[in-house]
């Protein structure tokens, strides 16, 4: 009798999914035929060959909807988009911007709806592929910012050739005076990844290291990342703390012996939400057509695609990682420090980044 | 009884004063909203200390941040340091270039102009990394080859610092501009002054020194002027050379405040406010120089001739100077930007196969290529012709001395030589947004052509001023004595002698609209994207050999309307 109860039960439970499947199938193919009549969908983000080379074709192959890439600097967009508002003129969809902005502008300014409500598109809305057990909304009322990714960041990257990796195993080695004028990083006193690190370090060292290591050291200072990169390669400067992995993998295809370090002792390892977190632009002119991207880009296809061309681990479960560097992965039971963390992107970086400033701008 | 003149003046008075007055008032409205209003924004909103979005709060707290933020005095400093050091040399250069060129019977002028032209529109960033490939301590090449020398232990060159920022500076933007702006002057100078110096004794060089230079110093100081200030805005040769020893200019604070997040317009437009400063105390003294009557008037209606200065066995000597000038400061960096578009890897030859042909086909195969080549060359050429046929006629009004709003309309005409192009974009974007320009101009190529029109105020206008200046008004008098309407005389007098300034002018304009970036940066859409948001957007995600390519390409397609022009009778250099 009990086996009855229990296969009538289970007969039930999976008539109910079923039906929900079906009944989500069909809301998804109501928003996608909705979104078709719309035209297009007007996306901004960071100019990215990923995006224009591989994920846009993608999107307009599947479900026809051209996407018009409005690229640019954030702080660029967001100063248009503010304007435009400011004229009563609605001309993006969707958001991929860096947490930064995506928390500190286009939240805190009220220019996102939310998002959560309209994610339908039964592999996303399924709980069970995403590693954190549902689609992660990284702001307070998990309602407006998708957090997509979230990979292990590079603490360094080192060529070998110059630098043994045994030699940087501690975040003091980097204090040795053999390698004084040999490290390089993106400016640290200017908005950016310079300056994001020299913050988490002086949260997580103190100020005497970030004195130690970007003013004694004589750490060699850039803005632009083509420099640092060339730096690494030719040995000049055989350290890089800023070098940006979708820059240094072609280098390694060419046989630079460039190794891309992920830990060191001293520090607590880090995980970031880079390349973008995703948001929705209130009284967006294409809502429908928003709604399928959202989607879709969170979706296995959407994030693959985008996973495979930057090379950065997603939240996803169903997504084969085989292609990324193991570093890169978070390991299970391990205690990383969270970079996209939203109190520390709102408040905590801030006011670190403005105490190295203070201290690195009197010198 | 009336003088004759008198009787044929007063009728002219009539005549003229009504459309003058009007296309006074016209000029003025028009420069008054397009320039001034968005400088008016842009002030405003430096004293607003509430967050994007929120009500207003006045004060001067973004003021007196960004000039207490530590660094700004001394960035200062180094920027007015490193733009008087590079403008002495580049002044002495550009006019020596600019007279040999023009005035003097060397031969090759022209391929000396041409290449004048093509290397001042070569992009600067990639000719930057060219100069550290040549010169880095480590790896340059001109490095590696000087220490084959017996007598030579180590580096002899170093691009990273003050000296090499001067030096590269010279290369990428030095004398070209300004060897293209004189060039014009320097041929319509009628040699009959020369001729009578010559008569009266005098040398070359004093004939240089006492007659063509003074006559022709409303150009030359016009110029000195514009690349002073431009001087001063520099900051991307800074970024990559000075950074990494600690040299920091001012626009790169201005800079800073503009990629903050949240933005700090405030700020920057405060420290912006510095350039306006600067060009005030400039434009004064500007002013009194050329306060005067016909001080310089080269071109009467009593005979023009144009014959040139014989420099003798100095004339090949001459031109193997400019030879190896252009050598050196243009086709040695310009060799290694076209082998770099060709390489896997910009200035790596020691890894397998460096060469290819993958960046420049994945260029052309780039769906936006054809869609931004097309808008870039429309906007280009609205551009061109727009910025002639409006600066032209303001440039006449300046100089016809009949206007009594003349400083005013002067002043108005430099506001986008002192704002940085960020910020100037950002005030047309307010000016279309506030208006019912958006409408019809709001992320459309006419839209952006108009921008790029305002942008080019300051250069378009004193060239024409200058070139105004040295027309004598007997030659629109007599045409008028002789029955010509102003229109007819206008046309057929003052358009064929200002032909090549226009088509300098025009040219310039048209390879400026090719390669701004920073002005259209916020007024652009999705279908008006032009050619140089697309280089920025290759820059920007470090494909910098695509980059290298397009930016070969533009160079291209601006040497080839030098070609068309050139055929089109629109000489550039050849005097008649």
């Amino acid at each position: 009798m009990k086996r009855v109860i229990m296969f009538m039960y289970m007969l039930v439970g999976f008539s109910t999914a079923w039906a929900q499947t079906k009944a989500s199938d069909k809301e998804w193919a109501a928003v996608v035929d909705a979104a078709k009549k719309e035209g297009k969908v007007v996306v901004a983000g960071s100019p990215d060959p990923v995006m224009r080379n591989d994920v846009i074709p993608k999107f307009t192959a599947r479900f026809g909807i051209p996407v018009e890439f409005v690229a640019g600097r954030s702080s660029q967009i967001v100063s248009r988009v503010q304007t435009e508002r400011g004229s009563g003129i609605y001309s993006i969809d969707i958001y991929l911007a860096g947490p930064d902005t995506s928390a500190n502008e286009l939240y805190n300014d009220k220019l996102i709806d939310p998002l959560k409500p309209l994610i339908v598109m039964p592999e996303v809305a399924d709980g069970s592929k995403w590693k954190t057990g549902k689609v992660w909304f990284a702001d307070p009322q998990e309602q407006f910012i998708a957090r997509a990714f979230s990979g292990v960041a590079t603490w360094l990257f080192i060529n070998t050739d110059h630098v043994k990796p045994e030699e940087v195993r501690h975040v003091k080695d980097l204090l040795n005076p053999k390698w004084r004028g040999k490290i390089s990083t993106e400016d640290p006193t200017t908005t950016g990844a310079g300056a994001n690190m020299a913050a988490r370090l002086y949260y997580q060292v103190g100020e005497e290291y970030v004195k130690n290591l970007y003013v004694d050291q004589k750490t060699v200072r850039t803005r632009e990342r083509r420099q640092m990169t060339d730096w690494l390669a030719r040995g000049t400067q055989p350290i890089c703390l800023n070098c940006r992995e979708d820059d240094v993998r072609p280098l390694v295809k060419e046989g630079f012996k460039i190794l891309e370090i992920f830990e060191i002792s001293g520090v607590p390892s880090t995980i970031n939400g880079s390349p973008w977190m995703l948001s929705l632009a209130n009284k967006a002119p294409h809502p429908k057509a928003a709604q399928v991207f959202a989607n879709w880009i969170l979706s296995k296809e959407g994030l693959e695609t985008y996973a495979r061309g930057y090379g950065s681990a997603t939240l996803r479960t169903d997504i084969d990682e085989s292609f990324l560097n193991p570093g890169n992965v978070p390991k299970k039971g391990v205690k990383y420090f969270d970079d996209t963390e939203w109190k520390w992107i709102v408040t905590g970086r801030h006011e670190n980044r403005d105490k190295v400033w203070q201290l690195l701008k009197a010198r | 009884m009336k003088s004759p003149s008198a009787t044929l003046s007063l009728p002219r008075f009539r005549l003229h004063l009504r459309p003058i007055r009007m296309a006074e008032v016209g000029f003025l409205v028009f420069l008054a909203v397009v320039m001034g209003l968005p400088l008016l924004f842009l002030l405003s909103g430096s004293f607003n200390l509430a967050a994007p979005g929120k009500p207003a709060v006045y004060g001067f707290g973004n003021w007196q941040r960004a000039f207490t933020d530590p660094g700004t005095l001394s960035a200062l400093w180094m920027s007015f340091l490193l733009s008087v050091v590079r403008l002495i040399p580049a002044m002495i250069l550009s006019v020596m270039f600019a007279w040999l060129i023009a005035r003097t019977d060397m031969p090759g002028g022209r391929f000396i102009e041409s290449a004048c032209w093509i290397a001042y529109f070569v992009p600067d960033f990639p000719l930057v990394l060219a100069w550290i490939l040549l010169l880095d301590p480590n790896f340059g090449f001109l490095n590696s080859l000087a220490k084959s020398l017996p007598f030579v232990e180590g580096p002899i060159f170093n691009p990273y610092g003050f000296l090499g920022i001067v030096w590269v500076h010279t290369s990428t933007g030095g004398i070209w501009f300004k060897v293209m702006l004189l060039v014009p002057v320097f041929r319509r100078l009628g040699a009959t002054l020369e001729e009578a110096a010559r008569v009266a004794g005098a040398n070359t060089t004093a004939m240089l020194w006492r007659i063509t230079l003074p006559v022709l110093s409303p150009m030359i100081l016009a110029v000195a002027v514009l690349s002073f200030i431009r001087g001063l805005q520099s900051f991307n040769t800074e970024l990559l050379l000075g950074t990494p020893v600690g040299i920091y200019v001012y626009s790169t604070k201005i800079y800073d405040y503009l990629q903050r997040e949240p933005r700090a317009y405030g700020e920057a437009t405060a420290l912006g406010s510095v350039f306006l400063f600067v060009l005030a105390i400039l434009l004064f003294f500007y002013w009194r120089y050329l306060s005067g009557n016909k001080k310089f008037t080269v071109v009467t209606g009593q005979g023009y001739s144009t014959l040139r200065v014989k420099l003798g066995r100095w004339r090949y000597a001459a031109l193997a100077g400019c030879l190896l000038y252009v050598a050196v400061m243009m086709l040695l960096p310009l060799a290694f930007l076209v082998i770099g578009s060709f390489m896997r890897r910009y200035g790596f030859f020691n890894i397998a196969s460096p060469f290819t042909l993958n960046h420049w086909y994945n260029l052309l195969a780039d769906p936006i290529f054809l869609v931004a080549l097309k808008n870039s060359l429309i906007i280009a050429s609205v551009t061109a012709i727009g910025g002639i046929l409006l600066y032209s006629a303001l440039a006449y009004l300046l100089v016809s001395r009949r206007t009594i709003t003349a400083p005013v309309l002067e002043s108005l005409c430099w506001v986008p030589h002192v704002l940085p192009g960020i910020l100037l974009s950002l005030g047309v974007l307010w000016l279309f947004l506030a208006t019912p320009l958006r409408f019809f101009l709001y992320g459309t190529v006419w839209g952006i052509a108009f921008a790029l029109i305002l942008a080019d105020s300051p250069v378009t206008t004193q060239a024409f001023k200058a070139g105004l200046l040295q027309l004598g008004a007997d030659l629109e008098e007599s045409a008028r004595v002789s029955g010509a309407s102003w229109a007819y005389a206008y046309r057929r007098i003052l358009l064929p002698l200002l032909a090549p300034i226009a088509a300098a002018v025009g040219l310039m304009n048209f390879g400026s609209a090719l390669t701004s970036i920073s002005t259209p940066v916020l007024l652009y859409s999705h279908q008006s994207r032009p050619l140089a948001i697309l280089l920025l957007e290759y820059s920007f995600t470090g494909e910098l050999e695509r980059a290298a390519a397009l930016g070969l390409l533009i160079t291209l397609i601006i040497g080839s309307m030098m070609l068309i022009a050139r055929k089109l009778g629109l000489q550039l250099s050849r005097s008649d």
